[in-house]
């Protein structure tokens, strides 16, 4: 299955509603970077908040997803992180250093706003 | 064998009670019940005696010791009255049995132990457990309290939240403080959230990486974790364990911590009167003082 993502302005918003497995996220990186080619976004929010489980090869593709995205002069924000999650990530010693995250939806794109300077 | 040497007992109780009575006054001062006024210990005492009788005559009536440990316990006597006493009546019981018969060779000797000691391990068994029960009890009721204690959120603002510490952190704890403090995130959708450290004694490694921790943890979840109330030798310590905490912001007070808070949130404390804000509280305070002395003449 492919995880939808929307254009909106010059950002690009991603919802994960469903358990990412290894193929999908593999799959997902894929999409998002030639959609980010495609449509020139400066900005990308990923979304978590209905995402309860994150293991380490998933934190990785994400993490990797944020560099490469970066890379390609887009700035990606992941937001609503679930606190059962947050604590599974920093026990597994994965601490998505230089990920920008945010609160929900409204505040990720309120720091994608500041950050980008618009 | 063990009928007749309760029999003896039971029928000469008068004379062990007083060799017994004797024995525990001798020792009163060893036992902490020296603060004891003389009137209650003699009656407690009495009580005690007739707890011990009452049990061997009804081969362990558990209702009396039940009683009777109750009212010790709550009168906070400690334990080794109890059992100074038991052992006191278990020596005496046996040099009576043993002064007032005709011949004593080894095997009487040995039945004389044999049943004193069943009538007294009984006894010292159920106080004990009574006593320990009681202690338990009371250790899981303050576990409770200082559960609840151990890491409350105060939302003291929109968009601001505040997690004052006090006490020494350990796993347990530091889980919970985890727990308490992204949960808390979530529901009061904050975006600034100040742990305060002022009432932490001791800042060690395992600590430090405990608030590490939490503070990435909240970075992920996508809020900014301020850490204040750093003391001099807190901030001493830190350095000298080589712990890095250079990654997430700190504020020596509460108040500083606040301000930077603030900031984040682009907001900022302005006086109702249109005065520049805060700071020079001070000189307010002195100002209002001279006009009112001036207002006096």
């Amino acid at each position: 299955m492919r995880i939808p993502i929307l254009k909106l302005h010059n950002y690009l918003l991603i919802s994960i509603q469903t358990e990412l497995d290894d193929n999908t996220a593999i799959q997902f990186q894929e999409d998002l970077l030639n959609k980010i080619h495609k449509s020139g976004s400066s900005g990308v929010v990923i979304d978590l908040t209905s995402v309860e489980i994150i293991d380490s090869f998933i934190a990785k593709v994400l993490g990797d997803v944020v560099t490469m995205a970066d890379l390609m002069g887009a700035k990606v924000v992941l937001t609503g992180i679930q606190p059962a999650v947050a604590m599974t990530l920093i026990d597994l010693g994965i601490h998505l250093q230089n990920v920008p995250t945010a609160l929900d939806l409204e505040q990720g794109l309120n720091k994608l706003h500041q950050e980008l300077g618009e | 064998m063990d009928q007749k040497f309760k029999q003896l007992v039971l029928d000469n109780s008068d004379q062990i009670v007083e060799m017994w009575l004797k024995e525990v006054e001798s020792l009163k001062t060893e036992n902490y019940t020296s603060s004891i006024s003389d009137d209650l210990f003699e009656s407690t005492n009495r009580e005690f005696v007739n707890v011990i009788f009452t049990s061997v005559k009804d081969h362990g009536s558990t209702k009396v010791v039940e009683e009777f440990s109750e009212k010790i316990i709550n009168l906070g006597w400690p334990l080794s009255y109890i059992t100074d006493g038991l052992q006191a009546f278990r020596k005496v019981t046996i040099d009576y049995l043993l002064k007032n018969s005709d011949q004593v060779d080894s095997n009487y000797f040995s039945e004389v132990l044999e049943s004193v000691d069943r009538w007294v391990g009984p006894l010292i068994r159920q106080l004990v457990n009574e006593y320990s029960g009681s202690w338990e009890h009371i250790v899981s009721l303050q576990r409770v309290a200082l559960q609840e204690l151990s890491a409350p959120l105060i939302p003291v603002m929109d968009r601001i939240t505040i997690m004052p510490l006090i006490g020494t952190i350990d796993t347990e704890r530091a889980k919970l403080i985890m727990e308490n403090l992204l949960e808390g995130v979530i529901t009061h959708n904050a975006e600034v959230v100040l742990i305060d450290i002022t009432g932490v004694p001791v800042v060690d490694t395992m600590v430090a990486h405990h608030i590490i921790q939490a503070a990435e943890a909240v970075r992920l979840i996508g809020a900014t974790c301020i850490l204040v109330g750093i003391r001099p030798e807190i901030a001493q310590t830190i350095v000298n364990l080589g712990i890095d905490l250079g990654k997430f912001p700190t504020k020596s007070s509460l108040r500083k911590g606040f301000t930077s808070a603030l900031e984040i949130t682009n907001r900022k404390v302005i006086d109702v009167n249109g005065k520049s804000n805060t700071n020079d509280g001070n000189s307010d305070g002195i100002e209002s003082l001279i006009d009112a002395m001036k207002q006096g003449e």
